[in-house]
């Protein structure tokens, strides 16, 4: 059963047809590679899907249910959660603040169990998954520090256990491995696979395309906003349309 | 009728003066992003200038505005060099520094003034050109519409066809490209002040011999300017200008009928509309993400 | 432990100072205590505005709507200052939330004037409806309560009265700020985008954030318009919404006591140049200036400062959630 169908989905901005009719879809649990060179319109495709952007022309079904048009929030409610390409974190928070916003939708309180403290169990909760999540992304010995202290390896692994924090069904991980080295790239590759087999399904754009081939049950390739193949690794490796778009492309 | 027709004609007057303080709102706030709380009181020192000289001190009223305008021009470099600068990195900050000066020149207005009830100017032009029966405008009038038409025509001549314009307009477009391209960004950001400030002093010694003076006459001054900028969308000129004199027309027409506070209160509410509706103002457009 | 300990005893002795402190005053002075006493509740509901980065230009308007309902209800239904008070919060906050739904469409610029349109507009019509609102001469004849043989219409019992009023709307607020509530609220300072990647529904906090303030500032005005008796239009324009940006950044706007801290040194500062009438508002306009460009962090970053300056401990803002 797919859990995301895009069906023909466009984005326009000005006169630039950033996604044009774009359709595929993606199984439940799998991990999906969405590639393409620069410009290709792989961003674009995440914030339409996580709600950042409206979409020009068509629909995206989650879960058999039409979200083109709903806010971002109440996307990340229903269980999507994107990650940023460029690093993204709470710069002014600890590494633990940061994971404990990221849980926002178990732990979240109204005012009035706030102020007379009502909450405290969920709260306690809360706290207890945020150590889980650090201890799994292997942050538990930074939890105190700054965001902002961070190594950029880090700095992506406290972006990908904020979303993870959240407890998402569907996740959309924009270029998760930049800026690691190759070390710890294969670390969170494990990780990956992982999140994956405790039954998220996962949608990566990413460049690195050894993580990609090795990760990936099945890729998408756009190119200029539109369609370019899908298929296997395997098949994209040898697809030449792929090869050209990759070779030709302004990179 | 004599009214509909007195009426458009001092709306159309009102909306020179707008457009002039209300396009150096928008380019200070395009080109350095700041939004200049005090820009009201440059306005009020423009007209206050006026006074010392024409009215208190008898000197020619075409070198009185000569002076307000260098004035206000100075004030405005001042504040762009110690306030804006200095806090460009953080527009709140830019923003409460410019609450400072507005007070710092109200209190020195004060000083120069006196306490005590509103001063006028006695209008250093006589008569009145009778175009037919229902319609007199005063020289003084003709006069003040005249010089706004030709400073706001000059200066779209120069940001349209001037390489300094040019400049302007990219700085105001996107500050990191232009400064990449070699353009100086505070070199810019001076000249943008300073039009700005020039525009400011020259609107406040046009309405000095048509309006009440006080220190607190910026007050009246920001809330149109607020107005005029939103309705006609934050960073287009052209729509501080339309909007100016639509919003002018406005004005007079609803205080003509309900009252001056009346017409105020419809122009914020209008304002917070456009907000909802359109935050890109009538004319504005804006990439959002 | 240690640290509570040090935080009972410190509380105990600077309540113990608030309640002694009226009588070694002069009337004059006692008057000027009650109006900060009041100040404090208006800057630091305004800093629970501020802490989703949104700087309102509304919030003077927002005391004066408490007042005039304060005012409102004491002249035209008769209600005593225990009925007022209450309602002066809860008819702010209602305002606030109506408000919500076009301001908080817009951020930062567009919301700054936006609030600032909509304070001068509420202010406009105050002065413009002279039934109910008494116009520019506004409404006089407010009275606060009496109870036995207490005249609360005295300087000292009403300052005990405020104080107290004041002291549990500061307690709730900090709660509210070390909260789940108060986390979510810097969060969607800090990166709205990503907040509302993880479900924030930052519209919601944002406005919440504003409704909340909006409440405490509504029972701040109350308390000024039963002491003063009196209320108009100009008390709450711009000129005050002016000394509230002040004290908060001339306090600093990071910590809770900051803004407190603004307001309490500036009052005295104020009492200082009070022989100066007639340049006040420019030695303000000086202030507020020099405070940006020199301390832009606020009085309250002077010991943090000192401290990295001399290697004790590092600068930070303490953003603990929860009692661990
Ligand atoms: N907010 C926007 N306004 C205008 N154009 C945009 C906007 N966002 C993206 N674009 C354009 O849409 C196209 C696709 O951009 P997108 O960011 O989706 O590419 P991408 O595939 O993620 O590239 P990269 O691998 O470099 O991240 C680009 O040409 C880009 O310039
Ligand atoms: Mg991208």
């Amino acid at each position: 059963m797919p859990v995301l169908e895009i069906k023909n989905v466009s984005k326009q901005f000005g006169g630039l047809m950033a996604l044009n009719n774009i359709s595929f879809q993606v199984e439940t649990g799998e991990i999906r590679g969405l590639i393409g060179p620069n410009g290709a319109g792989k961003s674009t495709m995440f914030k339409n899907i996580a709600g950042f952007y409206a979409t020009t022309k068509g629909e995206i079904v989650y879960q058999g249910q039409n979200i083109s048009g709903h806010k971002p929030h109440a996307i990340a409610e229903m269980g999507i959660v994107r990650t940023f390409q460029e690093t993204t974190l709470f710069q002014e928070l600890t590494v633990f603040e940061n994971v404990l916003v990221g849980c926002h939708i178990q732990a979240r309180s109204n005012l009035f169990s706030a102020i007379f403290k009502l909450d405290k169990p969920r709260q306690n909760i809360a706290r207890d998954q945020v150590l889980e999540v650090l201890e799994f992304m292997g942050l538990s010995e930074r939890q105190e520090q700054l965001a902002s202290e961070l190594p950029l390896g880090s700095q992506r692994a406290l972006a990908m256990s904020i979303a993870l924090a959240s407890k998402p069904k569907l996740m959309l991980m924009d270029e998760p491995f930049a800026g690691m080295n190759p070390e710890e790239t294969l670390h969170m590759m494990e990780l990956t696979r992982k999140v994956q087999e405790s039954g998220m399904t996962i949608i990566l754009v990413e460049h690195d395309m050894k993580a990609v081939m090795g990760l990936c049950d099945y890729l998408t390739v756009l190119n200029f906003g539109q369609l370019l193949a899908e298929g296997t690794p395997a098949e994209i490796r040898n697809n030449d349309k792929v090869i050209e778009a990759y070779l030709g492309g302004s990179k | 009728m004599e009214l509909i027709f007195q009426s458009l004609i001092n709306g159309l007057i009102q909306g020179g003066f707008f457009a002039l303080f209300a396009v150096g709102l928008v380019l200070i706030f395009g080109v350095m992003g700041v939004v200049n709380f005090a820009h009201g009181e440059l306005v009020m020192v423009g007209a206050y200038t006026v006074w010392l000289l024409h009215a208190q001190h008898g000197l020619s009223y075409f070198f009185a505005i000569g002076v307000a305008v260098v004035l206000v021009t100075l004030i405005g470099l001042f504040m762009e060099r110690f306030l804006f600068r200095p806090t460009q990195n953080d527009p709140l900050a830019g923003l409460i520094c410019s609450i400072g000066m507005l007070f710092i020149l109200q209190v020195v207005a004060t000083l120069v003034g006196g306490e005590g009830p509103s001063k006028q100017v006695p209008p250093p032009f006589h008569g009145t050109w009778v175009l037919f029966e229902y319609l007199r405008i005063p020289y003084q009038r003709i006069f003040s519409l005249l010089i706004s038409f030709f400073a706001l025509s000059t200066l779209w001549y120069f940001l349209t066809r001037s390489k300094l314009g040019w400049a302007l307009r990219a700085v105001s477009l996107d500050k990191e490209a232009s400064a990449l391209q070699g353009i100086n960004i505070n070199r810019i950001s001076m000249i943008a002040i300073g039009i700005g400030a020039s525009l400011a002093g020259l609107a406040g010694a046009l309405m000095a011999p048509l309006t009440n003076i006080n220190p607190h006459m910026g007050h009246n001054v920001i809330i149109t300017a607020f107005i005029v900028t939103i309705v006609g969308g934050v960073g287009s000129l052209s729509g501080a200008v339309l909007a100016a004199f639509l919003y002018a027309l406005f004005h007079t027409f609803v205080t003509v009928y309900f009252g001056g506070t009346i017409a105020t209160i419809c122009g914020l509410v209008l304002m917070v509309v456009v907000l909802i509706v359109k935050p890109t103002g009538i004319m504005g457009t804006r990439i959002s993400e | 432990m240690n640290s509570n300990t040090q935080k009972i005893v410190g509380g105990s002795l600077l309540l113990a100072a608030l309640i002694a402190l009226p009588h070694f005053l002069k009337f004059h002075h006692q008057d000027l205590l009650i109006f900060l006493t009041i100040n404090v509740l208006a800057v630091s509901s305004y800093r629970i505005v501020t802490l989703t980065g949104e700087w309102s230009l509304i919030h003077a308007v927002m005391m004066g709507v408490g007042g005039y309902t304060a005012a409102l209800l004491f002249k035209y239904y008769e209600v005593g200052m225990w009925v007022t008070l209450p309602m002066a919060g809860i008819l702010t906050a209602a305002v606030a939330a109506l408000l919500c739904f076009p301001l908080f469409r817009t951020t930062q610029f567009y919301f700054l004037i936006g609030s600032f349109a909509a304070g001068e507009a509420i202010r406009l019509i105050w002065i413009q409806f002279v039934f109910p609102f008494g116009g520019t001469g506004g409404l006089s004849g407010v009275e606060p309560p009496m109870v036995g043989e207490i005249d609360f219409m005295e300087s000292i019992p009403y300052y005990y009265l405020a104080l107290s009023v004041v002291l549990l709307c500061l307690f709730i607020l900090y709660l509210i700020e070390n909260s789940r509530i108060g986390l979510t609220l810097h969060a969607v300072h800090w990166k709205a985008a990503l907040a509302e990647s993880v479900g924030v529904d930052t519209w919601r906090y944002r406005s919440l954030a504003f409704v909340i303030g909006s409440f405490f500032v509504g029972i701040a005005g109350a308390l000024k318009v039963h002491y003063l008796g009196t209320i108009t239009p100009n008390q709450f324009g711009v000129g005050f919404m002016v000394f509230i940006l002040i004290w908060v950044i001339v306090g600093g706007y990071n910590k809770f006591y900051g803004p407190i801290l603004g307001a309490v040194v500036l009052t005295l500062f104020d009492e200082s140049i009070r022989g100066f009438a007639e340049v006040r508002p420019a030695i303000y306009g000086a202030v507020l200036i020099l405070s940006i460009l020199f301390l832009p962090l606020g009085l309250e970053s002077i010991p943090s400062k000192f401290k990295a300056w001399s290697g004790i401990g590092k600068e930070r803002d303490p953003l603990s959630l929860t009692d661990k």
